[in-house]
């Protein structure tokens, strides 16, 4: 072995971590958890001189500090979770005002950006606010113990739609945040997830550029693994089937023009991502099939929206 | 109760430049990563999908820092060559 | 307005007039807009001096009132000088907000134009909305008429933004009262009020967010932490009651004009009667205590123009000796019989000695406080102050025993 020199053969994405990673190492997520790879990812990406607001969420206790100190190096500001979007927007145009260069990224999880503060971000994009929002979405309030949100997808079992006699899970279907986000016709929307890295490095790039004139909303699919019931080495093979059977597929609208970033040429059938998540395991085969549906509905709308030569610029 | 001083500031301000909180991560740990460097081949997976990025190039090879591993496993399932192994800790006693 | 006269204009406008116009000469970076009765006339004028380039600022037409306090609070926390108005359910919808922006300690400063809140959708004057959120750790400042919004405006910037103090301010005047009726207002000139408050840039400068620096705002501040921050805001609330006094000096330097600080003491010297108030009424208020002074009666009036901090040392030292006091309160207080000024003063009545306090409330939901109203009031004050039997609390428009209801 000792003789044998190996030779690097780094995969391509390393090519996006151009900055350090500005968390300290020890930080609470729990064990396995994609979102604590998500947030030391988006400043490798975009840089240490991103502002980031957090709210009252999974990642709070992480983003903000506590008593004075602070888990990381970025300039943060903590908000609530009702007025996430308006506090990036007062920051973004104070900073455009005085000709202060630097990103702000707003940082929440789906509770924030598709339920209680809904409102506002839908506000910051049609005023095509000049920052990026990030959703980490988790199906879920996970921090406060599972509960669930508009995003929470059908058939899943969380605290507030439990399994038992007269009900079995959520029994609507979720919003799709990111096509609701792209029909404001901001000039970029997109999705990304933890399995695809450089897909997810590209978005952020294309996003940090384009803020400097408008809004950008990326989607990121976050599983979590305590709250959906993952062994924790499993946050990243979650992500994986969700893209390939068009559970979460990977997109992009620039200017209204959508395309696949990841077009999935034979999709695996719903089933095989429903088996890896414990919140699904009380679904029968026809509960599946509702399940199916939904998820071929959202991938046609997205396919023929894809198709359309259409595109909706702002003018300069 | 103390008269210790936490915030340098008028507000909740908190200054990150000199020191940082930090958690004993490592001790949360059940299940330790052991490499087999026969089977790397090197791609760096482990430390790109590592999601407390704890997993850093020592010498020749990709090398948890397992003062902070949480023994998750993530790196361990997405090795392309399955060269790192999860080996409880009781073993390491 | 002229923005490059040296001279004050006169000009006849509406409270609300007043604060747009107010707003535009201490120079805000961000303004965010969003309409409610019946403030809704600043912000379109606002935004009219936008359009016409006479207000250089980032203006955010936010989607509620929520954005529009979250947006400013988050900008001054960058460094920029912001500005914002609502009024009564407005104030109710930011009120998470509102909250966010005093424990941040940023110097927002917000006209809230009075109106009726709680329950009931009344759009009409009272100082409900102003008294719900009472606690909320912001100062607030009232005006009496158009001329002192202008004022307060400009030494509310003075205030928020002073480096010892750093906490939010308030200004708040009665609704459909002041906002719509015109009045004569002397507009200062844009290079007197950029000397008034150049003051500022002397001090040091305040902790601001900048992209890169390493330093975060909004954290948990557990246990200790949270005791520590929560005295410290306590204190600049306290140091706030005599910086005011010190702005209200230098403005009348500046400006001329002089309303006294913390409070104003109308004719109250020599008198052996007082009534308490605050807001539009204090101006009848004036008119019947002049009639009355001309027939002997020894009154005056305190008008309360700082109500949070509280000013209980200038109000205890105005009050000592005097005989009765009425205290009129334009809102309830849930739960207690008297108004909510009127409990407020009475918790340090030990310090008031002999001082007989009666609770008047009137003039809420639009019903006027009438000139018959208040001699009404002073006749009872009269009559405490000679230790006759008198309700503790009379509702002065709607008189029947709370019992009985
Ligand atoms: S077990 Fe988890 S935390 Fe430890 S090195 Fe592997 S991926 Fe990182
Ligand atoms: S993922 Fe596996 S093969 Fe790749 S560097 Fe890590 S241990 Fe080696």
């Amino acid at each position: 072995m000792a003789d044998k020199k190996k030779k690097k053969r780094l995969s391509k994405v390393f090519d996006y971590l151009k900055y350090e990673d500005p968390f300290a190492k020890g930080v609470s997520f729990c064990a396995g958890c994609p979102l604590e790879r998500l947030v030391r990812f988006v400043p490798q990406v975009m840089g240490n001189d991103i502002v980031i607001t957090g709210t009252p969420s999974c990642s709070a206790p992480v983003l903000l500090g506590q008593n004075g100190k602070s888990w990381h190096k970025l300039s943060y500001y903590g908000t609530l979770m009702t007025g996430a979007a308006s506090n990036a927007t007062g920051l973004a145009r104070y900073y455009k005002r005085a000709g202060i260069d630097g990103t702000v990224v707003c940082f929440n999880g789906d509770g924030t950006a598709a339920d209680i503060g809904f409102g506002n971000l839908s506000g910051a994009a049609e005023r095509n606010e000049p920052f990026v929002y990030i959703c980490y979405d988790n199906e879920g309030y996970m921090n406060t113990g599972i509960q669930k949100s508009s995003t929470t997808p059908f058939g899943a079992k969380t605290t507030t739609t439990p399994v038992g006699s007269n009900e079995r899970g959520k029994n609507l279907r979720r919003k799709n945040l990111g096509l609701l986000l792209a029909m404001h016709k901001i000039p970029y929307a997109a999705t990304a997830t933890l399995s695809n890295l450089e897909d997810f490095a590209k978005k952020l790039l294309k996003a940090k550029e384009i803020s400097k004139k408008g809004f950008c909303f990326l989607h990121i699919f976050s599983p979590c693994p305590t709250g959906w019931g993952m062994p924790t080495d499993t946050g990243i093979e979650v992500c994986r089937k969700a893209v390939q059977t068009n559970y979460f597929p990977l997109w992009e609208a620039e200017n209204g023009k959508f395309s696949f970033t990841k077009e999935v040429k034979k999709p695996k059938p719903i089933k095989e991502y429903v088996k890896l998540v414990k919140k699904f395991s009380h679904l029968t085969e026809e509960e599946i099939e509702v399940l199916q549906k939904d998820v071929d509905y959202e991938y046609a709308v997205l396919k023929q929206l894809s198709l359309l030569d259409q595109e909706c610029p702002l003018p300069d | 109760m103390s008269e210790k001083i936490y915030f340098n500031f008028q507000g909740p301000w908190s200054d990150a430049a000199t020191e940082l909180l930090c958690s004993d991560t490592g001790s949360w740990r059940t299940e330790r990563p052991v490499l087999d460097e026969e089977k790397c081949i090197l791609c760096g997976f482990c430390a790109m999908y590592c999601p407390i990025q704890c997993i850093e190039m020592k010498g020749q090879f990709f090398h948890s820092d397992l003062n902070f591993c949480k023994g998750c496993g993530v790196c361990a399932r997405e090795c392309p060559k399955k060269a790192i192994s999860m080996v409880p800790e009781g073993e390491f006693k | 307005m002229n923005m490059n006269s040296e001279k004050s204009e006169l000009k006849v406008i509406t409270g609300n007039g007043a604060a747009a116009i107010s707003a535009v000469l201490c120079r805000p970076d961000v303004v965010a807009a969003y309409p409610i009765t019946p403030q809704t006339e600043i912000i379109e004028k606002l935004s009219h001096y936008h359009a016409t380039g006479r207000l250089d600022a980032e203006m955010v037409t936010v989607d509620g009132e929520n954005s529009a306090m979250n947006t400013v609070t988050a900008a001054s926390a960058a460094g920029a000088r912001v500005f914002t108005a609502t009024s009564s359910w407005g104030l109710v919808f930011m009120y998470d907000a509102v909250l966010a922006a005093s424990g941040a300690r940023a110097p927002v400063v917000m006209v809230n134009v009075n109106r009726e809140t709680p329950g009931i959708i009344a759009v009409s004057a009272g100082q409900q909305d102003m008294i719900s959120i009472r606690d909320c750790g912001w100062i607030f400042l009232i005006a009496e008429d158009s001329q002192e919004i202008l004022d307060l405006v400009i030494m509310a910037y003075r205030l928020a933004e002073d480096y010892d103090i750093q906490v939010p301010v308030m200004v708040h005047y009665d609704g459909f009262y002041l906002s719509y009726m015109a009045e004569r207002v002397e507009v200062p000139s844009q290079k007197s009020v950029d000397d008034f408050l150049a003051v500022l840039k002397t001090q040091p400068e305040r902790t601001k967010l900048v992209p890169g620096q390493k330093l975060g705002c909004g954290a948990h501040g557990i246990l200790e932490g949270y005791v520590e921050l929560r005295h410290k805001h306590c204190a600049a609330m306290e140091r706030a009651k005599d910086k005011f006094e010190e702005i209200s000096l230098d403005f009348e330097k500046q400006f001329n004009r002089s309303y006294g600080g913390q409070i104003e003491e109308y004719r109250l010297d020599d008198a052996e009667i007082v009534l308490v108030a605050s807001g539009s009424m204090c101006g009848t208020i004036k008119t019947v205590i002049d009639e009355q002074r001309e027939k002997g009666l020894k009154i005056g009036l305190l008008r309360i123009r700082m109500f949070r901090p509280f000013p209980s040392e200038k109000i205890i030292k105005a009050l000592k000796g005097k005989k009765c006091a009425g205290v009129v309160d334009r809102s309830i207080c849930f739960g207690f019989k008297p108004g909510p000024m009127c409990v407020e003063l009475k918790s340090f009545s030990r310090e008031l000695g002999d001082l007989k306090i009666l609770s008047f409330i009137d003039g809420i939901a639009n019903t006027d406080i009438t000139k018959i109203n208040v001699e009404k009031m002073i006749s009872m004050t009269i009559a405490g102050a000679k230790g006759e039997n008198v309700p503790e609390v009379t509702w002065i428009s709607y008189d029947k025993d709370l019992k009985e209801c």
